[in-house]
């Protein structure tokens, strides 16, 4: 009878974790195959962010300090490769535009991204920025198929090289759709390594988003491990004394 | 069945077994609550090692820093004002900084200036007796309360009087001299409060 | 060694018994003479996890509170304060956020247990109604929980939910501005959400606690034959006078339930440290961006444990130039459970000795309330078109789906009614004395 509770119950929860993985990203959008334990990847994507993306962003809630603990950085690396904005090593990482001036630019103030990835979910920023393309339409000249009509140029543009869309084709009465990006002109990186690098940022911001999550899924092991050991304890002391009940 | 024979060691050692456990996770549980206590992320980096820039300050001119929300005095002490400093010896609580304020300061300011570089005086502005922020009276001239004034400190509250090195006169309420903070000098124009040349805080 | 510590502890337990001789009697009666039926099954675990959960909500809430800042400029940057800031400030609001959703689950169960094994009946009307209040009140605690963090889903669900009582005919509007003491959710209602959520409702909830066990054990527990040991044979091992099926509470059940409890702990261990956010079920992914009034998220939903009774808002259409009746559909789907020892008029309590009707009832009953969950997650709106194909007209779809699920559920009420009132149930013949399976 228990046993058949039991199986019940896991197989509840079993189907409630599948369920609930397998919704917490649209369907549509393809893996973005970050990794927090891959540390050389944060950092890269780290030098990456510090290089295009600070100008207009800040991680208000990320501290210098805690990148380089994080990171496996030392002080001196973090002050002299990261930090452009002179900003102390224990300070959050702002960015270099005041947010006048952003709205004047762009006409809206570029959001803070320290939380960009736990809002919009990794596979989401890792497709937004495959996706950056010419649009002679648009006021700053990019347009993006993921965010459309989104009000930032595209910084990374130098390293992807420039995507041009290539339309389905036109049926009546419906509007142009875009059917894929193509590059238009390559940049200084491989379609490969441009891929590697947005990774590589992407999962720089799913780390910014939680930078808790590598302790976390360090302690977690020990955790789950020491209360089930408990619970075997706990199992054969309810054993012997139901001895008792007949 | 009914009346089988408990094995009450068996039973003993179970329970003691699983009371000890239990109260392992239990202890190890209160650790994060307890830890939770501690400065924040947010406390230490306002407690960060402060760096002041000295080239503007005059000789005979104080500079007040925060360091950990604590006034800290920068003062380049006037030829004047070192001269004057041996002649208080003999009416200090503790002129050499050996006897009760013997922990006020890292070992390398326990010297007759209190500091690292004689004209640079780099103190703790908190008075010793209850805490108050001393007036700096910097000028060498009869003061109302003391006619033979060589400059130095002067507490608001308790009329607290220290000399230019912040040491602490005999017949005030203030027990020790002020306290000097760990610092060093990064290089001749730049000082650095809150760690010392090693790096320790 | 050992000799000397019991040695010490029972001459303590004899100075606190000189001063306190009243305390002994309590702990026995509650605890080793307390004789609880021998035939438990694992429905009987989710009460005493249930206490464990509202000590983890109190004590990490006592812990949150001492980093949160309850103003509506300050409210989200303390809340990311206290995720990467404060050491070790990321587990303890975790084991909150999880805390709070295994509440509901653990609450959902031991509340089906109930329905299941007749637990309502009498002679234990006054255990179900209490309850039932410490239901009610904890979904108040928890909403105003939710709207603490003042991100963007807190402060739509705020508006929404408190919305709600806007569509009281004649009142409504200026209750809501009552409630939120604004024209929107802001400063005014956050203060007092947060007044209400960690000191008033903790109070009324620990109150209830206390008089929903003391009502138990005056009648004594229910158990899955629906057999009263009470007016069963007497006597047992340990008490010639008490019920033969009975087993003192301690040791028995306390070490029984510390299984449960390890197993439960490990499975909330592993939500919290390995999905905490549970796929954006138990921590919403809108809520990560701050409270805006202008930009609603794309989707407003309830948490999960809320949505099946927000889908029932959803569910049923307005009429009459009025959407109140959304909202009494809303408040009617808990009433009746209220209501439920005077719905069912059923001989007997146990699932296992109910006649088809009653178990088919309730199995639609169970199949309707996941139903309901689903549309008020959204949920149905990507399944439909996995189900159906992508060319379907979704809306219509699931309102269909949606309204046969709110038939149901009502439609639960009224056949238990006139099932049992009326004599068309066909029970089994209980047993003299619970029985044992395993």
């Amino acid at each position: 009878m228990t046993k058949r509770y039991i199986s019940l119950f896991a197989l509840a929860f079993g189907l409630l974790l599948g369920t609930s993985a397998a919704m917490a990203e649209g369907p549509e959008l393809p893996d973005a195959g970050t990794n927090l334990r891959d540390t050389a990847s944060l950092q890269r994507g780290a030098h990456i962010f510090f290089n295009y993306c600070v100008g207009c962003h800040s991680l208000k809630y990320l501290r210098y300090e805690r990148i380089a603990d994080d990171l496996g950085l030392t002080q001196d690396e973090v002050m002299k490769n990261l930090d452009f904005t002179g900003g102390k090593f224990g300070d959050p990482v702002v960015s270099h535009m005041p947010p006048e001036d952003a709205q004047k630019f762009f006409g809206k103030a570029p959001p803070d991204l320290s939380l960009e990835v736990s809002a919009k979910g990794e596979n989401w920023v890792f497709a937004y920025l495959n996706a950056f393309y010419l649009d002679p339409k648009s006021p700053i000249g990019w347009n993006n198929t993921v965010l459309p009509n989104a009000a930032m140029p595209f910084p990374l543009w130098e390293l992807q090289g420039e995507q041009v869309p290539v339309m389905k084709p036109a049926t009546p009465g419906d509007d142009p759709q875009i059917e894929k990006l193509t590059l238009l002109h390559p940049g200084k990186l491989t379609p490969e390594q441009y891929q590697q690098a947005a990774r590589d940022v992407t999962n720089f911001l799913q780390y910014a988003s939680e930078p808790a999550a590598l302790e976390r899924r360090h302690y977690g092991i020990w955790v789950v491990l020491f209360l089930l050991g408990f619970t075997f304890l706990a199992y054969l002391l309810k054993k012997e004394y139901w001895k008792d009940v007949h | 069945m009914a009346n089988e024979v408990v094995d009450q060691g068996r039973r003993r050692f179970l329970t003691t077994t699983t009371a000890v456990v239990g109260g392992v996770g239990v202890v190890a549980a209160a650790v994060p609550f307890i830890k939770s206590w501690e400065p924040s992320a947010k406390a230490k980096a306002a407690g960060a090692p402060v760096t002041q820039s000295l080239k503007k300050i005059e000789p005979g001119q104080q500079l007040i820093v925060a360091w950990r929300s604590l006034p800290v005095f920068i003062v380049n002490r006037s030829p004047a004002q070192l001269a004057a400093l041996p002649k208080q010896d003999g009416r200090l609580v503790d002129p050499g900084s050996d006897g009760a304020s013997a922990d006020q300061q890292p070992k390398y300011a326990q010297n007759a200036t209190r500091s690292i570089k004689p004209e640079w005086l780099v103190m703790i502005g908190i008075c010793t007796h209850l805490g108050c922020v001393p007036d700096y009276v910097g000028e060498m001239k009869a003061e109302p309360f003391d006619p033979n004034w060589q400059g130095g400190y002067y507490c608001p509250c308790h009329h607290s009087r220290y000399d230019m090195a912040g040491r602490v006169y005999q017949g005030v309420p203030a027990p020790k001299n002020m306290a000097i903070p760990p610092y060093h000098f990064v290089d001749d124009a730049t000082v650095q409060i809150g760690v010392d040349a090693e790096g320790n805080a | 060694m050992a000799n000397v510590f019991s040695n010490a502890f029972s001459s303590l337990g004899e100075w606190v018994n000189e001063r306190a001789p009243g305390l002994m009697p309590v702990y026995r009666k509650h605890m080793t003479e307390y004789y609880a039926p021998k035939n438990f099954n694992l429905w009987y675990y989710f009460g005493s996890l249930a206490l464990l959960v509202l000590v983890n909500q109190i004590v990490t809430g006592i812990f949150l509170t001492m980093n949160y800042d309850p103003s509506a400029s300050g409210a989200f940057d303390s809340v990311q304060y206290i995720m990467r800031d404060v050491e070790w400030g990321w587990l303890i609001r975790y084991m909150h956020t999880t805390g709070a959703s295994l509440f509901f689950v653990v609450v959902y169960l031991h509340m089906f247990r109930g329905l299941m094994y007749g637990s309502y009946q009498k002679p234990r009307e006054l255990v179900w109604l209490l309850g039932m209040l410490i239901f009610l009140v904890l979904m108040a605690e928890a909403f105003m929980g939710y709207v603490l963090p003042w991100g963007n889903m807190s402060f739509w669900g705020a508006k929404v939910i408190v919305s709600l009582f806007g569509t009281i005919p004649v009142i409504g509007k200026d209750l809501v501005e009552w409630i939120m003491g604004d024209y929107l959710p802001a400063d005014a209602t956050l203060n007092r959400f947060f007044a209400l959520h960690v000191i008033a409702l903790p109070l009324v909830l620990l109150l209830l606690v206390v008089l929903h066990l003391a009502a138990l054990h005056e009648v004594g527990s229910n158990n899955p034959d629906g057999v009263d040991v009470k007016h069963g044979p007497k006597g047992n091992r340990w008490d010639p006078t008490k019920p033969a099926d009975g087993i003192p509470f301690h040791p028995y059940y306390t070490v029984k339930d510390l299984v449960g409890v390890g197993l439960f702990l490990a499975i909330a261990a592993f939500i919290i440290f390995f999905q905490p956010t549970f796929g954006g079920w138990f921590l919403e992914h809108d809520n990560s961006v701050p409270a805006n009034n202008l930009v609603t998220p794309a989707q407003i939903k309830p948490v999960w444990y809320f949505t099946a009774f927000y889908a029932i808002v959803r569910m049923i259409p307005s009429a009459l130039g009025t959407a109140v009746w959304g909202v009494l559909g809303m408040f009617g789907a808990i009433v009746l459970l209220f209501l439920m020892p005077w719905i069912d008029g059923g001989k007997v309590k146990s699932i296992r000795y109910r006649g088809t009707g009653y178990k088919v009832a309730l199995g639609l009953f169970v199949l309707a309330f996941f139903g309901l969950v689903l549309i008020g997650t959204d949920s149905t709106a990507e399944l439909i078109p996995m189900l159906f194909g992508a060319g379907v007209d979704v809306t219509s779809l699931e309102n269909l789906f949606g309204r046969v699920m709110v038939l149901i559920y009502f439609g639960f009420f009224v056949f238990l009614w006139l099932y049992t009132h009326l004599g068309w149930e066909k029970t089994k013949p209980v047993p003299e004395r619970v029985t044992t399976h395993d």
